[in-house]
């Protein structure tokens, strides 16, 4: 594995100064996508040995099979990284939030979690469901209070107006997650409208989709994955969640995290301008404009109809292995 | 969790127009009570029984001067008529009633619903506001002017009363209108030329699109908008661009009063009379709507022709009753996904064209 000498900066988790975090995370998405369990582990292995402590996932990836990957890979060195998972009630009640917990602590091997959050806030009402007497805020206080994670957040790729409208329902937050790339600085900007307010609050920025979700943007020439990667790093984030399903894309990774000092602000402005035209409709945004990574349990939850003729629906369910049916376990 | 709600049954097919076809037709099983068959209709009308009398009424059509009936015909639906003789007799029974308005657009069954119109409003042209829609979708000045003559020709005219910019939906559209040589030009000579009347432009993505349209303070008389009680909490139009356009005296247009699919009636969530008695009770000049078949277009004429407007508590109690369903945009799927943005539009913009995409 890339070891190099120089190691992966840390970096403080928001006003929570005292812990630190390495500036590359690892995606839980990826890791379900990795060959089999036995790569997951490699892949899981290498990462913290190349100095990532921040582990990304979240209750309902690969239905289960993200956090069990994760969990077993993580045998005997969970005291060593920072790990994260997301609950997924997406606007449902705080009850089936703790239900989820418990099997996302079984599933990951630990008792408890460094950081919880609400997954994939996509709806205009889901702040509003949220904050609701008997909605998922109840959920996070409760198990912080008992101790089973220690801090707590959400996240989202949509709408920069609906994590600003999280951030005003008036909890209590230590992280907030949102994608942040070149493109993303020219329309409906996390970076612009986000990224300020948390730096004021002292909240833990996290980083997501630095090449776009599907490597689109670099695919088809508009950027280089290292050129995207070196830029979401330089933002004033505490970390970067990228994906890694092979060992290979992990080696790249390392190789641009370790030693990482941040571009210079005439640099991320080239960039900027580089992207500046393509970036304009979003069409390497697509977690912002169509429903490529939207979640079907998501729309479930909220009721919205789910056309299996349309194609974009049908695109939606394949990315997520789902048959457009709530998972049988999801019953409350 | 309502697990099953909105799985599709597969009765919607996957072209965006055949979805909102079924779906008109669904909604207007909704209004029932009247649904004769063509068929039998026909049989009555041979029987001596006369069709019913109908007056829609006329509004200001912003600050042109020109009367507006309340009722517009969308011209999509129009060329989704059976034949030309159904779109012919439509087109006619509307004229008689007192509808003046009818929409289309250049690039609406490529090029077959404009001929439609064009067919059926022979020897009554002058009798009618006749709009049709530019689709440049952010190429230049001189590919709009091409299109332009194409739709004078397929509709049979020398000039347009209302010639709009179709489908300003992407982000960057105002940008890529308003640059030099862009299509905002080609409104600007067409007018000059008078081979337009009025113009404007048209979108159902999200207000913030139409106010940077509106942000460069060129002079549109016309500005098309998706209006209905679902819209009223979301994603606004109704809050945010028509108090502007109303303040500028442009004449507005409202569409998808019932969200496009229909699927609001269909689900129950509310009826098709509320639906559209609620979008034309708003400050809009006209409100378009799509139908397809003389079944779909006596039923709105018999809702237009006796309109009593909802007073501003009776348009709140309604607003109030749909909330739950309208927070998420569930019901206006123009505005939360890419399901009505065109094709053409898609292929300027190098989003994958709808066959395109792996599924």
């Amino acid at each position: 594995m890339a070891n190099s000498s120089a190691a992966i900066p840390m970096r403080p988790f928001g006003k929570h100064a005292d812990v630190k975090i390495s500036a590359l995370g690892l995606g839980g998405h990826h890791i379900g996508q990795a060959a089999d369990e036995k790569t997951a582990i490699r892949i899981v292995h290498g990462a913290i040995d190349g100095g990532v402590t921040f582990f990304d996932n979240c209750w309902e990836y690969h239905r289960g099979k993200s956090e069990a990957w994760m969990g077993a890979a993580l045998k005997g060195k969970r005291d060593g990284v920072f790990l994260m998972t997301k609950v997924c009630t997406h606007g449902r009640d705080g009850m089936l939030a703790m239900q989820m917990l418990e099997e996302s602590l079984t599933r990951l091997g630990t008792d408890h979690l460094d950081l919880w959050q609400i997954h994939g806030v996509a709806f205009e009402n889901d702040p509003e469901l949220f904050i609701r007497p008997g909605g998922a805020a109840e959920a996070l206080r409760k198990a912080r209070e008992q101790g089973k994670v220690r801090f707590v957040g959400f996240t989202g790729h949509k709408r920069p107006e609906m994590h600003l409208a999280m951030l005003n329902v008036g909890f209590e937050w230590d992280a907030v997650q949102m994608p942040l790339n070149p493109f993303d600085s020219h329309f409906l900007s996390f970076e612009q409208l986000v990224l300020p307010e948390l730096n004021k609050r002292g909240i833990a920025a996290l980083g997501m989709k630095p090449i776009g979700g599907n490597g689109d943007m670099v695919k088809k020439g508009a950027i280089t994955a290292e050129q995207a990667l070196r830029y979401a790093m330089s933002l004033p984030v505490t970390t970067t969640i990228t994906g890694m399903e092979t060992l290979e894309v992990l080696e790249q990774n390392l190789k641009i995290a370790q030693g990482f000092t941040p571009l210079a602000d005439a640099e991320m402005q080239k960039i900027r301008e580089q992207v500046k035209q393509a970036a304009g409709d979003g069409r390497f945004e697509p977690y912002k404009t169509s429903l490529k990574f939207d979640n079907p349990e998501a729309r479930l939850a909220h009721n919205f109809p789910i056309d299996e003729q349309s194609v974009e629906v049908k695109e939606m369910l394949k990315a997520t292995q789902n048959e457009g049916h709530p998972w049988p376990q999801v019953t409350a | 969790m309502a697990a099953g709600n909105g799985v599709s049954s597969g009765a919607f097919d996957v072209s965006r127009r055949t979805f909102l076809r079924s779906a008109a037709l669904s909604g207007a099983g909704a209004l029932a009570g009247r649904e004769a068959s063509a068929a039998s209709r026909t049989n009555r009308e041979d029987q001596g029984e006369t069709m019913p009398s109908y007056t829609v009424p006329r509004r200001a059509f912003g600050k042109t001067g020109e009367q507006v009936s309340i009722l517009g015909v969308g011209g999509f639906h129009l060329g989704a008529t059976k034949d030309q003789q159904e779109a012919n007799a439509l087109v006619g029974r509307a004229i008689d009633c007192g509808i003046n308005f009818f929409d289309n657009a250049w690039e609406y069954k490529e090029g077959l619903a404009e001929e439609r119109l064009g067919t059926a409003l022979k020897g009554k042209r002058d009798q009618v506001i006749v709009m049709t829609k530019v689709c440049t979708h952010g190429r230049d000045k001189s590919v709009a002017m091409q299109q332009l003559e194409e739709s004078l020709r397929r509709l049979g005219t020398d000039h347009l009363d209302v010639w709009q910019i179709h489908e300003v939906v992407y982000y960057n559209d105002p940008d890529l209108i308003f640059r030099p040589d862009g299509a905002i030009e080609a409104l600007a000579q067409a007018k000059q030329q008078g081979k337009v009347r009025w113009v404007g432009f048209t979108g159902h993505k999200h207000p913030d699109i139409h106010l940077k349209m509106l942000s460069h303070d060129f002079p549109f008389d016309t500005v098309q908008m998706p209006l209905n009680a679902f819209d009223a909490r979301f994603r606004s139009f109704q809050q945010r661009v028509l108090p502007e356009a109303n303040r500028r005296g442009i004449a507005v247009l409202g569409m998808k009063s019932l969200g496009g699919s229909g699927e609001m009636v269909t689900h129950g969530a509310i009826t098709a009379e509320e639906g559209l008695r609620y979008a034309m009770s708003l400050p809009v000049a006209t409100t378009i709507s799509g139908m397809d078949s003389l079944e779909v277009l006596e039923q709105n004429l018999a809702l237009a022709a006796n309109f009593k407007p909802m007073t501003e508590s009776e348009r709140k109690a309604l607003e109030d009753r749909v909330r739950a369903w309208s927070a998420d945009g569930r019901y206006e799927l123009f505005k939360t996904t890419m399901k009505y943005d065109g094709d053409v539009g898609r292929q300027q913009h190098q989003f994958p064209a709808a066959e395109k995409l792996p599924a």
